[in-house]
């Protein structure tokens, strides 16, 4: 009885694992190295990649800016609502992006309350859908770093004659350091391969508004699928290094916050 | 010196401060004894600006500091679990409380200061260590150099020994106390421990339900308490209310009657007929093995009583004596049980000295 189902188990995990690996594989031999060369050369593809780090560094920067202080009051402060703003963040996360597209569409068009800010179909525009459903990731992952460090710790800085301020400098951001970091990469790898959104606010255009996945998107509906292949193998790598990093941050955080402090010396 | 005048603190519906006076002098070091949840560390927190009182006065050498940020104060706070900055090492713990005061760094650093107070806790060499494989002695001594380092006004430490094993306990202890005397440090110390407290302690204030029940010296506390909840949370097991019978102010002796046996005290002044407690504590009293059903009155006090029972208390044997129907205590050793063959039933002779009892109006 024990063996059949260990069989029915490998079987079905085996399928799954064969389903991923058959379709990655297929990408990757979709096309071959000189085709590949090829493409990445072409202006279109350098600009749309060149537009996807851009926006994407800028976003992280933004969320880092903005994102930071939200986790840190959500983490440590007691205030009426907290719960309401808490829940604010999540909503990024579960809504569909093409809808976080639409609602940005009508927010900042022509009745919008932001339509004096001209972003439809510019590059703000695209900075602006990521960072709406990128950030969460990143306020996620710092405000539970923030929370996971012993407030004692935070109120023996300011007995010591550390202002709240030098307290999170010196204290707070390096201990959560590890947390902050992930987020950095997942937001960073949410605003990368973002989408619904982008295609929502900023369009299609291209050299303008030509994102990697945006460009993906376009070359195949025209039946160019070696440039939709060369950008979607470019993405993969990023989306590998990520994956990578993320594991490392992993370990690190789930080793004990003692070596990391004698590793830093 | 500190003080604090009727200080409240509420945590929701929880009441943990109820109007609590303190005044802690320059230079000494000022026990806050009390059981847990009794507010010793909100008392702390409170003074340390950690937590902010709802009524109520905190003063701080004379100037009142109510509004003054924490990183303001002065005082430095050592934490139960340490609180140490685990991203630094001991040399940047220490310093931590260096540079954050000054604005500018020193040219050269805070080596000399790093050192000193390493010095003063026994850590010298310690710098380079990652303070996370210390062992709890030596990441309290840490704290310790941490909060002195800075050069507080006063340091209040929270239960600082509670998470040490026993012999790492009683050490620090004895240094703790050296260090204080040495630096002259005002300090306000938190424990549970009535032994920590009565080692440590220049004075000694017993907190119950957020309000100060006595204070006190150490001797006063634990031999002369004048209040019933102090004397039963010091651990005086004999507890009597009686009243007072005879008083022969010439011989300096009282008697009082508790109804069921008579005790001789030294002279108190009060009227025949008022209410008291007396208090004997179990250790000082002797057994003997007698078939006498009387109680004999003397100078010294003889009570005769049976034998409930016999139960191990620390090092000692607690023997629980019936004596007219109250019960009363006494701890002796075991060689004494075995030597007088001591069992449950045995009819026996608590003997103890007029000064012994200790009267609370």
């Amino acid at each position: 009885m024990s063996s059949s189902f260990r069989i029915l188990l490998s079987l079905l995990a085996g399928i799954f694992f064969g389903f991923i690996a058959i379709i990655i594989t297929c990408l990757l031999t979709a096309t071959s190295f000189a085709e590949f060369a090829g493409e990445i050369r072409s202006p279109e593809i350098i600009s749309a990649i060149l537009l996807s780090l851009k926006t994407s560094i800028a976003v992280v920067l933004l969320a880092l800016l903005f994102g930071i202080p939200a986790a840190y009051i959500l983490a440590t402060k007691r205030f009426k609502g907290k719960n309401i703003l808490d829940t604010l963040v999540d909503i990024p996360i579960v809504l569909p992006p093409l809808v976080c597209g639409l609602a940005i569409l009508i927010a900042f068009g022509g009745e919008g309350i932001f339509s004096r800010f001209d972003v439809l179909f510019t590059v703000k525009g695209i900075i602006i859908a990521q960072l709406f459903v990128a950030s969460p990731f990143l306020i996620r992952s710092a405000k539970t770093a923030f929370e996971s460090i012993d407030r004692d710790v935070m109120d023996a800085a300011r007995t010591l004659g550390a202002s709240e301020f030098y307290t999170f400098r010196k204290v707070t951001v390096p201990l959560a350091r590890s947390g902050i970091a992930s987020g950095v990469v997942m937001t960073w790898a949410r605003a990368l391969g973002e989408f619904g959104a982008t295609a929502m606010v900023a369009g299609c255009i291209p050299y303008r508004t030509e994102t990697m996945t945006v460009g993906i998107y376009m070359h195949a509906m025209s039946g160019d699928i070696s440039a939709s292949v060369a950008l979607s193998l470019i993405l993969m790598s990023f989306a590998f290094t990520t994956l990578i990093v993320f594991k490392y941050l992993g370990t690190i955080r789930d080793g004990n916050l003692g070596t990391r402090g004698a590793a830093a010396q | 010196m500190i003080q604090l005048d009727g200080i409240c603190k509420s945590f929701g519906e929880n009441e943990v401060l109820r109007s609590l006076d303190l005044s802690a002098k320059k230079g000494e070091m000022f026990v806050l004894l009390g059981s847990s949840g009794c507010g010793k560390t909100t008392t702390l927190s409170v003074i340390a600006g950690l937590t902010k009182e709802d009524k109520g006065d905190i003063y701080l050498e004379g100037s009142r500091i109510n509004d003054t940020p924490p990183h303001k104060r002065g005082i430095g706070f050592v934490f139960q679990n340490y609180a140490l900055f685990p991203h630094l090492n001991v040399y940047e713990n220490v310093e931590f409380g260096l540079k954050a005061g000054n604005k500018r760094s020193k040219r050269g650093g805070n080596k000399t200061e790093v050192k000193r107070a390493l010095e003063l806790v026994g850590l010298d060499g310690f710098e380079k260590r990652n303070p996370m494989k210390l062992s709890g002695g030596e990441q309290q001594r840490v704290a310790l150099a941490r909060a002195i380092a800075t050069e507080p006004e006063c340091i209040l430490m929270d239960e600082l020994l509670s998470n040490l094993d026993a012999v790492a306990r009683e050490r620090l202890r004895h240094e703790i106390a050296q260090l204080q005397r040495d630096i002259g440090l005002t300090s306000i110390y938190v424990t549970h421990d009535l032994v920590e407290a009565m080692a440590l302690g220049d004075r000694i204030a017993v907190l119950n339900n957020g309000k100060i029940e006595e204070v006190g010296t150490p001797e006063k506390i634990f031999y002369k308490p004048e209040k019933e909840f102090v004397a039963r949370f010091i651990g005086m097991k004999n507890i009597f209310e009686g009243r007072s019978a005879a008083l022969d102010e010439d011989n300096g002796v009282l008697q009082i009657s508790t109804g069921n046996f008579d005790l001789t005290t030294v002279f108190v002044p009060s009227s025949v007929g008022t209410r008291v407690k007396a208090c004997v504590r179990p250790e000082e009293i002797i057994l003997a093995k007698s078939d006498r059903n009387t109680s004999v009155r003397s100078a010294r006090n003889e009570i005769a009583g049976r034998i409930v029972s016999i139960s191990q208390n620390g090092p000692l044997m607690r023997v629980l004596v019936d004596v007219g129907g109250d019960e009363m205590s006494a701890d002796i050793t075991r060689l004494a049980v075995r030597d007088l063959g001591l069992k449950g039933g045995d009819r026996v002779l608590l003997t103890f000295k007029a000064t012994s009892v200790h009267v609370i109006l």
